[in-house]
């Protein structure tokens, strides 16, 4: 089937602005996020190993290499480029970089996604919840002792913040 | 990949009914997250995809029964099993195997149905299923039907599943009595796909082993039930010789596969250890539920 016959338009929200924009059936969601100038997900493995594409859809991570663009229809996507909208960097962001979290850089967005998620859900949680949690992001770098201390950092900032 | 239909029916009956052709490029879709890495290899190339998503919330609930099973909606998200309070108590074993099933964000749109569905042999939750009794619940043109999750593969990935059927529950017995345990092996990465899976349920009374049911899996071109090695136990005590006598049974009556991850000598070796573990982690870890 040719591509132009299967586009459909689809309306969802962006890291909070409403985007309105046409879509082949096979697009993912990480093409999707490139053609709007997004490149904070990449698409590294493609196979949902790695996490380099790493969004947030209503709230939830999921991969989006391994998700049809056409299916965030309706939905609420939140990518890394939404995390300092208000002016500051989010707490996960300045820990990953006081602590030194990162070489290259390439998954980092997936890394602090992940760990907004993982915090999200549990607001201290142990090096081995840590562990667990971001089993599914490779930093090639190997930059992962630096990233466990940047998680714990930025779990301590917010509980404090939380607390104040 | 190319471009194709991708449709959302609002009822189970009208999924059916799209699912209801000859053309096998005509596929259902949940969570997506293995037919997604089957198109970006172009190993499968849909014409159309029926999105169960409109219709997940219907097949979603994991609700304990009164006499100690558990109803798990094959629409449920791997995590929703996960972290479910009644799948923890009723099948600690099944929340257990998710801590090292692919990653949180698999985990997180996978779902039940289309994990069983997909018919591949790796998969960690069917050989568990399996071992605990499970049925799933099909739905086709012609009506509804059951069958034992050890029946549903029907070789290397293909089931039993029909034109226009898709599973629309597991259905686990009473597990009161059974302790239960799943293992694989890893051989090249701890992320990478089993080398082997091994799922073991036993109840015990009277001081022997009263029923055993033992699955291997990704060794194997599809899950398959051990009979031979549960015969083995069956009026047994559950001891370290009961153990090694099945698991000789166990590398007697099944064929393993040979591939990138082992030989068929080597994973004989993995079964014969993990079985054994298996049985020993199902009696010591297992809290009679």
């Amino acid at each position: 089937m040719d591509a132009s016959e299967t586009a459909r338009t689809i309306r969802f929200t962006l890291n909070g602005r409403p985007v309105t924009t046409t879509v082949e059936s096979h697009l993912d969601l990480v093409d999707l996020l490139r053609r709007l100038d997004h490149f904070g997900a990449r698409e590294s493995c493609g196979q949902g190993l790695c996490g380099c594409c790493t969004v947030l859809v209503d709230g939830v991570a999921m991969s989006g290499c391994l998700t049809l663009a056409q299916l965030v229809d309706g939905r609420r996507v939140d990518a890394v480029e939404g995390l300092d909208r208000g002016g500051a960097l989010s707490p996960v962001q300045q820990a990953f970089i006081d602590e030194g979290a990162f070489q290259c850089g390439f998954c980092t967005p997936g890394f602090v996604l992940m760990t907004h998620q993982l915090l999200e859900r549990n607001p201290n949680p142990s090096e081995g919840e840590i562990r667990d949690f971001l089993a599914g992001n490779l930093c090639r770098c190997a930059a992962y002792p630096e990233i466990i201390r940047a998680v714990k950092s930025a779990a301590s900032r917010m509980r404090a913040s939380a607390a104040a | 990949m190319r471009g194709f239909e991708l449709v959302h029916p609002g009822s189970l009956a009208e999924a059916i009914a799209l699912l209801d052709t000859d053309d096998d490029r005509v596929r259902p879709f949940s969570g997506g997250t293995a037919l997604m890495l089957m198109m970006k290899t172009g190993v499968f190339r849909p014409s159309r995809l029926v999105h169960l998503g409109r219709i997940g919330a219907a097949h979603a609930a994991i609700a304990a029964g009164p006499n100690g099973g558990l109803r798990i909606g094959a629409m449920a998200t791997l995590t929703a099993v996960e972290h479910s309070a009644d799948v923890i108590r009723v099948a600690p074993v099944i929340a257990g195997a998710m801590k090292r099933l692919a990653n949180v964000r698999v985990r997180n749109v996978a779902c039940v149905g289309g994990n069983l569905a997909h018919g591949d042999p790796h998969m960690d939750l069917p050989p568990v299923l399996a071992a605990l009794g499970g049925r799933v619940a099909i739905a086709g043109p012609q009506g509804t039907r059951e069958v034992a999750v050890e029946h549903l593969f029907s070789g290397y990935y293909e089931t039993v599943l029909g034109r226009g059927e898709l599973i629309t529950e597991v259905e686990l017995p009473s597990q009161r009595g059974w302790t239960s345990a799943y293992l694989k092996c890893t051989t090249r990465s701890a992320d990478d796909w089993p080398a082997l899976g091994v799922a073991v349920s036993l109840r015990r009374a009277g001081g022997v082993i009263a029923e055993a049911r033992l699955v291997v899996s990704a060794a194997t071109e599809k899950l398959t039930r051990l009979a031979g090695a549960e015969a083995a136990l069956v009026g047994a005590a559950a001891d370290g010789t009961a153990f090694a006598r099945a698991a000789d049974a166990a590398v007697a009556e099944v064929e393993l596969v040979e591939d990138a991850r082992g030989s068929a000598d080597y994973k004989a070796q993995l079964l014969r250890v993990h079985l054994k573990r298996a049985l020993a982690q199902a009696v010591n870890d297992g809290a009679v539920s």
